[in-house]
């Protein structure tokens, strides 16, 4: 038998959360992120106990394909009626009540980009294969999910309301043991009215609700904290005082109270701070010398850039009406069972990952339609008029078929074996940028390795549809050597004479690299790979790459180039690898360091054979 | 009748997004019950703040030439739910009736003319109707030939005629066509808008059939950079760029709550209570559209602009035109015949936000860097 949600032992935030949820789905949904055997799904699963019966709970499979997603033709029921059929999709086969994910983090991109447009618009735009219309899609949103497995996308858990504050777990054979032995001992009745008591009850707040009120100043606490977390977004404060309400209807009070605020920060609030209050008497303790925290930097920028006087003061006085009370109110809410530190609980201050993953280049989805081909229905689209040339000759023969008689005259009639699918082909490949240290002693290796490289990369990239561009850097100033290309006698031309020697202009390499990246995304290059091979010894500035009477820049401006630049870099979603080639007792670990401020790999190879590159460049 | 024709009716016939959204936006209908909660739009007069988007899209309807929006900015506020709201003050167009494409008598003509073997039509025997300007949803998960239009598939498979079935880019002509986490877009959707938006014309030209049609279209796109970015040449396409951020105080976020908590609660009264202001608006954003025409701007402020321009360094000269078109906008919703640098002051950053060269080693945001040029573009005026 199922494990019922009156029997899960522990886990009372989560619970908590669910049951906020069963009182208004228009918190939208709850998101648990918890280790592994932590009983979160065998929760999530048992969140239809509390509901009421014949709700809709729909599990979505990981590997769900976008048609059965929202819907389209059903083409099989098409093709042997004649007229269109409409299948829908699992996002409205959910309306009106559950979808939930189990490993939320690890679903696709485009599938969590079509969740999250159903859920800001309540319905799903079908606008597919001929077919125009609306489904309705309202839906509350469960996920589960492992954050060592990543996590889930900033947008989605935007139009969640609720997402359970990561906290450490018990020993999940303990907590397995516990239900275990509750379940052995229990019988089945005890259980079944407990359940009926629990849904009673939330019934019972479910119509307390719309009684239940909030005062202005509890809405600003509420809105203040949000503030002081740094929470991003005003969509979240209407979810926050939602939960308060929620709160209040499930204790049957038709006022909100400390409490219900607190439970309303702990589950909407915390889980998206970006950074962590501070006590006034410790800020104070502390004086004006002290830096504050870099998280808040940005924050701070954001308040700058809003020039609202007026109103600014007014809420400077709401401020001072009601710190007590939320500095208070926040404080408990963090302390009680919590982390000490908020930053381990919070979603938003983690990394956000950068998407991309290298694409094929001929497939049965996206791109370019290029051709037809026969195959199965469901394994792609359906390449309409070739499946219509291939069914006609057919057509005589089959209407004497007895077995299709009582279909109307007109009707095609189309055997599976003359279905072809289309087949796409992406567009990009992967461009790889070469970035080659041609200063100092060892450059002449360098440089050979680097092209061989270069070379041994081209032979493939036909196949990959990539790219390679070399960009050396020596003297004064980088020079791109080869622009982005997939001609191997280009390349191997070009690359023919360099000379060597001289200084090391490393923040015009990866400026001009940089550029030759953006151009690249112009030409519809998405995947971009920095091979930077080098000591990582920048000793010529910016500015003196294209000045020469420019001031000699100090070791700390070369620094802050670098990482402007490198910041740029990563942020524009380029991956990169570093590639030392030092031997190693010169070596002062500049190369770790412009890997580091990159977001790259790093990989020390004294010295590097081509092969060795180019297995580097392609293990990202 | 011609092929055309027959799926034209047909789709007009059938209920589709564009039909229900350009169903609603008369103030009067509005107050009607709806079934479903996305029946209505958040009123426009009702959003909170955000003055730069609601400020861009209104420039837009009044000249549809200023060549879209973009907004991007923080989640959840709002953004999309401002764009929605838009249907519901957009002034009426003049169509041929149940056509498709929303063309005037004089265009349909033109059109249907171009056609092989069409007989003339007189313009003046067609019969027309008021629609209000149509707004698209273009959802991420559509296809590229129910974006451009396909062949009518129950046709095809039925009777074995290939007949051309309009998609959304033909719905979205003389309209708005939004696209909401633009970034997130396919690529090759991306391409197709791309062309379609530079030409004004969708040709479809596949699977046997060769179709063209007109589709100009107000482009609006939202997002959050942190998504992704996008392609530059899309970002080049949007006349201008809004900024959304965070409101950070806390009265306006209080109000924020309180009037989302009462039109979730209570649609229809919450409609009521801002009819006025929608009917209100409506009507000056059609009086500027009357103005536009007579709206002049003197040589010294077109310079001013040029300079601007130049001193930012910013390459070609769609920078001046879209200040220059904005600018005009501006000055016929503040209902004034004369464009001044006031008027230019207060756009000139949509404008041009997004047409700076991305230089790493700014530090200096993009909107501070317009005001200080224009500041000093101010001045030297001033000192001549």
């Amino acid at each position: 038998m199922k494990i019922a949600f009156t029997d899960i032992v522990g886990m009372d935030l989560a619970k908590q959360a669910l049951m906020l949820l069963a009182v208004d789905p228009a918190l939208g949904g709850v998101v648990i992120p918890s280790a592994v055997g932590s009983g979160k799904s065998t929760l999530a699963r048992a969140f239809a106990d509390i509901l009421p019966e014949g709700t809709p709970f729909v599990e979505l499979p990981l590997n769900v394909t976008e048609d059965r997603l929202i819907g389209g033709v059903d083409l099989e029921a098409t093709l042997a009626s004649g007229v269109r059929v409409v299948q829908h999709g699992v996002l409205s086969k959910a309306d009106g009540g559950v979808l939930y994910v189990d490993s939320l983090s690890l679903l696709d991109s485009s599938a969590v980009s079509h969740i999250m447009d159903a859920m800001s618009r309540g319905e799903v735009l079908v606008e597919r294969e001929g077919l125009s219309e609306v489904h309705p899609a309202n839906f509350m949103l469960v996920g589960t999910y492992d954050p060592t497995d990543g996590e889930v996308r900033m947008g989605l858990l935007d139009r969640i309301g609720i997402i359970v504050p990561f906290t450490a777990q018990n020993d999940f054979r303990a907590r397995k043991k516990i239900v275990d032995v509750v379940l052995g001992k229990r019988n089945l009745e005890d259980t079944r009215d407990e359940l009926k008591m629990l849904a009673g009850f939330i019934d019972a707040a479910k119509e307390q609700l719309p009684l239940v009120s909030i005062t202005k100043e509890q809405v600003q606490a509420l809105i203040q904290t949000a503030l002081s977390l740094g929470v991003e977004g005003n969509r979240v404060d209407i979810f926050t005082v939602r939960a308060a309400l929620a709160s209040a209807a499930l204790q049957q009070r038709s006022d909100v109270d400390e409490e219900d605020m607190k439970l309303a920060i702990k589950l909407v609030l915390i889980p998206r701070a970006t950074r962590m209050p501070e006590r006034e008497e410790a800020a104070e303790e502390m004086g004006p010398e002290e830096a504050p925290p870099p998280e808040e930097e940005p924050q701070d920028g954001e308040e700058e850039q809003q020039p609202d006087n007026s109103t600014d003061a007014d809420a400077e006085e709401e401020k001072e009406e009601t710190p007590d009370m939320i500095e208070e109110l926040m404080m408990e809410a963090i302390e009680t069972e919590l982390p000490d530190n908020i930053m381990n609980i919070s979603l938003a201050s983690k990394k956000k990952s950068t998407s991309g993953s290298r694409g094929e280049a001929l497939n049965n989805r996206r791109g370019r339609f290029v051709r037809a081909q026969p195959g199965e229905m469901r394994s792609g689209k359906v390449a309409l008029i070739p499946t219509l040339i291939s069914a006609a000759p057919w057509q005589e023969t089959r209407k004497k078929d007895k077995k299709m008689a009582g279909r109307p005259k007109t009707a095609l009639i189309i055997s599976k074996d003359d279905v072809k699918i289309k087949r796409f082909r992406d567009k990009s490949g992967t461009l790889f940028i070469f970035m080659v240290d041609a200063s100092g002693s060892m450059a002449l290796n360098r440089m050979r390795q680097a092209k061989g490289a270069v070379a041994s990369l081209l032979q493939n990239a036909y196949v990959h549809r990539d790219q390679v561009a070399l960009i050396s850097f020596r003297g004064k100033q980088a020079q791109v050597l080869l622009p982005p290309s997939q001609s191997v006698d280009r390349a191997k031309r070009e690359l023919d004479v360099l000379p060597t020697g001289g200084g090391t202009p490393l923040a015009s390499a990866l400026y001009l690299g940089w550029e030759t990246a953006k151009q690249a995304r112009t030409k519809g290059v998405s995947q971009i790979m920095f091979v930077l091979i080098t000591d990582g010894r920048g000793n010529i500035g910016l500015q003196s790459s294209f000045d020469p009477n420019a001031e000699k820049p100090s070791k700390e401006d070369l620094e802050k180039e670098v990482e402007a630049l490198s910041l740029s870099v990563q942020s524009d979603g380029i991956a990169s690898v570093v590639i030392d080639t030092q031997m190693n007792y010169l070596s002062r670990g500049e190369a770790p360091k412009l890997a580091q401020k990159l977001g790259g790999r790093y990989l020390y190879l004294p010295n590097a054979k081509a092969e060795q590159i180019v297995d580097a460049a392609l293990s990202f | 009748m011609t092929q055309t024709e027959t799926a034209a009716k047909k789709t007009a016939a059938r209920k589709t997004v564009a039909k229900k959204a350009a169903a609603a936006p008369a103030p009067k209908k509005a107050a009607a019950p709806a079934k479903k909660k996305s029946g209505l739009a958040f009123p426009f007069t009702a959003i909170v703040g955000q003055e730069e988007m609601k400020l861009s899209l209104i420039l837009n309807i009044i000249d549809p030439r200023i060549g879209g929006v973009l907004v991007m900015g923080h989640r959840g506020t709002g953004k999309s739910t401002t764009v929605r709201a838009l249907a519901e003050v957009l002034p009426f167009i003049e169509r041929v009736q149940d056509d498709i494409y929303n063309r005037t008598p004089s265009q349909f003509v033109e059109g249907e003319d171009a056609r092989k073997g069409a007989k003339a039509i007189d313009p003046a025997t067609l019969k027309t109707e008021k629609i209000p300007v149509p707004v698209v949803d273009l959802p991420l998960g559509a296809t590229e030939d129910r974006v451009c239009g396909t062949i009518d598939i129950e046709q095809a498979l039925t009777s074995g005629v290939k007949a051309f079935e309009p998609g959304l880019l033909a719905q979205a002509n003389r309209g708005f066509l939004y696209i909401d986490e633009v970034n997130l877009l396919d690529d090759h959707l991306v391409d197709v808008l791309l062309d379609v938006a530079a030409s004004g014309k969708n040709v479809v030209e596949r699977e046997g059939i060769s179709i063209r049609h007109p589709a100009r279209f107000v482009l609006v796109g939202s997002g959050n950079p942190e998504e992704g970015e996008l392609r530059p040449q899309l970002l080049d396409r949007f006349g201008l760029h809004a900024r959304i951020i965070t409101i950070l105080d806390v009265a306006k976020r209080v109000d924020i709550v309180k009037r989302r908590r009462d039109f979730d609660e209570d649609p229809d009264a919450f409609m009521k209570k801002y009819n006025r202001e929608q009917v209100k608006l409506q009507k000056k954003i059609q009086t500027a559209k009357d103005l536009l025409p007579e709206v002049t701007m003197s040589d010294e402020v077109l310079t001013d602009i040029a300079r601007l321009c130049m001193n930012l360094g910013i390459d070609g000269h769609r920078g001046e035109l879209t200040i220059t078109r904005t600018a005009h906008a501006h000055a016929a919703f503040m209902g004034q015949k004369v464009v001044t640098m006031k008027h230019v002051r207060e756009i000139a950053g949509l404008c041009l936000r997004h047409r700076l060269r991305k230089d790493p080693l700014e530090t200096l945001d993009a909107g501070e860097k317009i005001e200080r040029e224009l500041a000093k573009v101010l001045g030297e005026a001033e000192a001549v």
